[in-house]
C-alpha cells in the first residue's frame, strides 16, 4: 500500500512536470499546425540557464527561473522570425525536418560551447532535501517543480481562456485570416505562442534541473515524451496536455517500479493504443 | 508472356524522362560503377558505400513517404529487423546469409501489416508520431531483452577466406554488391512509379476523398505501399549487418536513423525518383566530410551544427529539395528558350 501511495504521488509530481512540457507544445501546434522537434532542446537550453545561474552567479536555483523564462521566451521568439515563419508555407515534411536541423543546431550549439559532460546542481535550498509524509518520502525538488508546475499551467490556461490576448490566440488559432481581418495581428500572435511555449519549456527545465542531470542530449527524451503527451492529449488541447501529463508521469513510473529499463516503451504504447481506439486523443480538436 | 514483356519494358525503360535526366543517370551509373576500380583509398570506399546504402533507404521510404505523403519516421524498425534477423541467424546458427534476408523481410513486413491499419486510421502529424512511438518501443525492447544482445549488441563472426555465403569479401565487393542492390530498388521504384498501383498511391496522396470515390480502396493501397517500404527497408539493414558486422539498436534501430533516412528523400526532393539519391549524394558525403575536417580538434558539435544549419536552410528555403530546385531552373531555361 506504501508502495502504491508512494509511486502514485511521484507519478503525479513527475507528471505534472511532464505537463508544463507539453503545454508549450500544444499551444504551438493548437495556433500554426507544425510540431516542434525542438521543444526538448528548449527544456535543455532552460536547464542550462539554471545551472550556469546557480553555479556561476551563485544564485538560488528556484530564483533563476525567471531568467530560464527569459532566455526561454527570446529563443522561442528568435526561432519565430528566423525558421518557423519561413517553414509555414511549406509541405508538412519540411516542417518537421526544419525543426528537426534546429533541434540538431541547438544540442550541438551547446555542446560545443560547453561540453558533452553531464552536469548537476549541487547546491541550492532544495537540492538533495526530501519531503516525509507518513511512509511517503517524495524529492523535496520535485514537489516544487510539481507545484510551480501547477501554478504556471493554471496562469497559462487562464491567460488562454481568460484574457483577450488568449482570445486572440485562439482566433489565430481556429482560422488565421479571418482572425487577421478582425485586426488581431496573426504574426505576432504566432510568435507569441513559440515565445510561451520557449518559456514553459524553459521553466519547465529549470525546474528539472535541480533533480536531473544536465547534458546538451537530455531534450530528445523529452521532445519525444510531450510528443506522446500532446498527442494523447489531442494536438493544441491545453486541457488534454494536463490530463495526459499526469497519465504519462503514472505509467512511467508504476513501469519504471518494474521493468525501469523499457519505461518508455510504455509510454509510447500507450500512446499507440489510445489512438488506436480514439484518433484524436482525448481532448483533440 | 507479352504481360512479362511489358512489365520488363515498363522496369527498365526510362523514356518518360527527359534526355539529360537519362544521360546524368547513366554517366552517374559509369562513375559509381567503375569508382572502386580507380579509388583505392578505404575512407572514400566506406563513404560511396554508405552512400548507396543510404540512396536505398531513402528509395524505399519515398514510397510511403514521396509517393503515398504519408510522414513515416519509424523506418529504422524495418532496418533493424533485417539487421537483427541477419546478425542473429548467422551468429547464432551459421545460417547463409542469403537465406537470412527473406526471414528480415518476412518479419518487418508482418509487423509492419499488424501495425498498419490501426496507425493508417491516422493522418498527418498523427500518423508521423505513432510510426515513431512505435519504432521506439521495438528499439527499447531489443535494448532489453536478452537474445537481442541487449545494449551490448550482436558481434557477427568474421571469416577467415573471402566467402560468398556469409557475405565476406573485401571492400570492393560491398561495394558492388550494394550497388546491385541499389539498382534493383531503383528499377523496382522505376516500375512502380508508373504501375496501376504507383498511380492509385499518387492518387490518394493528392486527394484522399476523390481516390475513394473513383474506387480506390484508399487504406489497403497505403497499407501495401507500407509494406513494400517495410521490405525494402529490412534488406538495407542485412545489408549493413553483414558490412559493419557489429550491431546494436543504437546503431540500427535509432530515432535519429529514421529521420536520417526521412530526411535524404526530403532534400532530394520526395515523390520524384532522383530525390532520395541526390539527398544521399549531399547529405553523406556533407556528414562524412564535416565530420572528418574537425575529428580531433576540440569543437566537439560543430560538425553537427554546420549539418544543421543546412538542413534547416533546405527545410525553409526550398522545401520541394534539390529536386524542386533543378525543376525550377529546368522550368526558367523552358520558358527563356521558347
Amino acid at each position: 500500500m506504501d508502495l502504491a501511495v508512494q509511486i502514485a504521488t511521484s507519478g503525479i509530481l513527475m507528471g505534472l512536470v511532464f505537463g508544463l512540457t507539453a503545454l508549450g507544445l500544444t499551444l504551438i501546434f493548437g495556433v500554426m499546425d507544425i510540431v516542434n522537434f525542438a521543444h526538448g532542446e528548449f527544456l535543455m537550453i532552460g536547464m542550462y540557464s539554471a545551472y550556469l545561474t546557480s553555479t556561476f552567479l551563485f544564485l538560488e536555483p528556484i530564483l533563476s527561473l525567471p531568467i530560464a523564462a527569459g532566455v526561454g521566451f527570446a529563443l522561442g521568439i528568435g526561432v519565430y522570425y528566423l525558421l518557423v515563419k519561413h517553414l509555414l508555407s511549406g509541405p508538412m515534411v519540411a516542417q518537421l525536418f526544419g525543426t528537426f536541423g534546429l533541434m540538431l543546431f541547438l544540442r550541438y550549439f551547446v555542446m560545443f560551447i560547453l561540453g558533452p559532460d553531464p552536469r548537476t546542481i549541487l547546491h541550492g535550498f532544495l537540492v538533495g532535501k526530501t519531503l516525509s509524509i507518513g511512509a511517503v518520502a517524495v524529492d523535496l525538488s520535485m514537489v516544487a517543480a510539481a507545484g510551480f508546475s501547477t501554478g504556471l499551467f493554471i496562469l497559462v490556461s487562464w491567460m488562454i481562456e481568460g484574457t483577450k490576448l488568449g482570445r486572440a490566440l485562439r482566433a489565430t488559432s481556429i482560422d488565421t485570416e479571418a482572425a487577421g481581418y478582425m485586426g488581431i495581428n496573426t504574426e505576432w500572435m504566432r510568435a507569441l505562442a513559440w515565445g510561451i511555449g520557449g518559456a514553459t519549456a524553459g521553466i519547465a527545465g529549470g525546474l528539472l534541473a535541480n533533480f536531473y542531470y544536465i547534458t546538451p542530449t537530455v531534450g530528445m527524451l523529452f521532445t519525444m515524451i510531450a510528443f506522446a503527451t500532446v498527442a494523447l492529449g489531442g494536438f493544441g488541447s491545453v486541457r488534454g496536455a494536463f490530463v495526459a501529463g499526469l497519465i504519462i508521469g503514472l505509467i512511467m513510473m508504476v513501469a519504471g517500479q518494474y521493468l525501469s529499463h523499457i519505461k518508455l516503451a510504455f509510454v509510447y504504447f500507450t500512446y499507440f493504443l489510445v489512438v488506436v481506439i480514439r484518433p484524436r486523443g482525448f481532448f483533440g480538436w | 508472356m507479352r504481360a512479362v514483356v511489358r512489365i520488363l519494358k515498363d522496369t527498365f525503360s526510362l523514356n518518360d524522362l527527359s534526355r539529360g535526366e537519362r544521360i546524368a543517370f547513366a554517366s552517374f551509373l559509369v562513375v559509381i560503377f567503375l569508382f572502386p576500380l580507380f579509388v583505392r583509398i578505404s575512407y572514400f570506399r566506406s563513404v560511396t558505400i554508405k552512400f548507396l546504402l543510404f540512396a536505398m533507404y531513402g528509395l524505399g521510404w519515398n514510397l510511403i513517404g514521396g509517393y503515398g505523403g504519408q510522414v513515416d519516421l519509424g523506418q529504422a524498425k524495418n532496418v533493424g529487423f533485417g539487421a537483427y534477423a541477419t546478425a542473429i541467424m548467422m551468429t547464432w546458427w551459421g545460417i547463409p546469409f542469403w537465406l537470412t534476408v527473406p526471414v528480415g523481410i518476412m518479419i518487418a513486413v508482418l509487423e509492419s501489416f499488424a501495425v498498419a491499419y490501426p496507425m493508417f486510421r491516422l493522418r498527418g502529424h498523427y500518423f508521423a508520431i505513432a510510426t515513431l512511438c512505435v519504432a521506439l518501443v521495438w528499439q527499447q525492447l531489443f535494448l532489453f531483452w536478452d537474445w537481442t544482445g541487449g545494449a551490448r549488441g550482436i558481434e557477427l563472426p568474421i571469416k577467415p577466406i573471402p566467402n560468398f555465403a556469409y557475405m565476406q569479401f573485401r571492400a570492393v565487393g560491398y561495394h558492388y554488391f550494394i550497388l546491385a542492390l541499389f539498382l534493383a530498388e531503383f528499377f523496382f521504384m522505376n516500375w512502380f512509379r508508373k504501375s496501376r498501383m504507383g498511380y492509385q498511391l499518387q492518387a490518394v496522396r493528392d486527394n484522399e476523398d476523390a481516390s475513394a470515390s473513383l474506387g480506390i480502396d484508399v487504406t489497403w493501397t497505403k497499407v501495401k505501399a507500407y509494406l513494400i517500404t517495410a521490405a525494402m527497408g529490412a534488406v538495407g539493414g542485412s545489408f549493413y549487418a553483414v558490412y559493419h558486422l557489429y550491431i546494436d539498436p543504437r546503431s540500427v534501430m535509432q530515432l535519429d536513423l529514421s529521420i536520417l533516412i526521412a530526411m535524404t528523400a526530403m532534400v532530394g526532393g520526395a515523390g520524384s525518383i532522383w530525390g532520395p539519391i541526390l539527398g544521399a549524394a549531399i547529405l553523406i558525403p556533407l556528414d562524412m566530410y564535416l565530420g572528418a575536417l574537425f575529428a580531433g580538434k576540440g569543437f566537439y558539435g560543430i560538425d553537427f551544427m554546420i549539418y544543421a544549419f543546412i538542413i534547416m536552410i533546405i527545410a525553409s528555403q526550398e522545401p520541394r529539395g534539390i529536386w524542386g530546385i533543378v525543376e525550377k531552373i529546368r522550368g526558367r531555361a523552358r520558358v527563356s528558350g521558347s
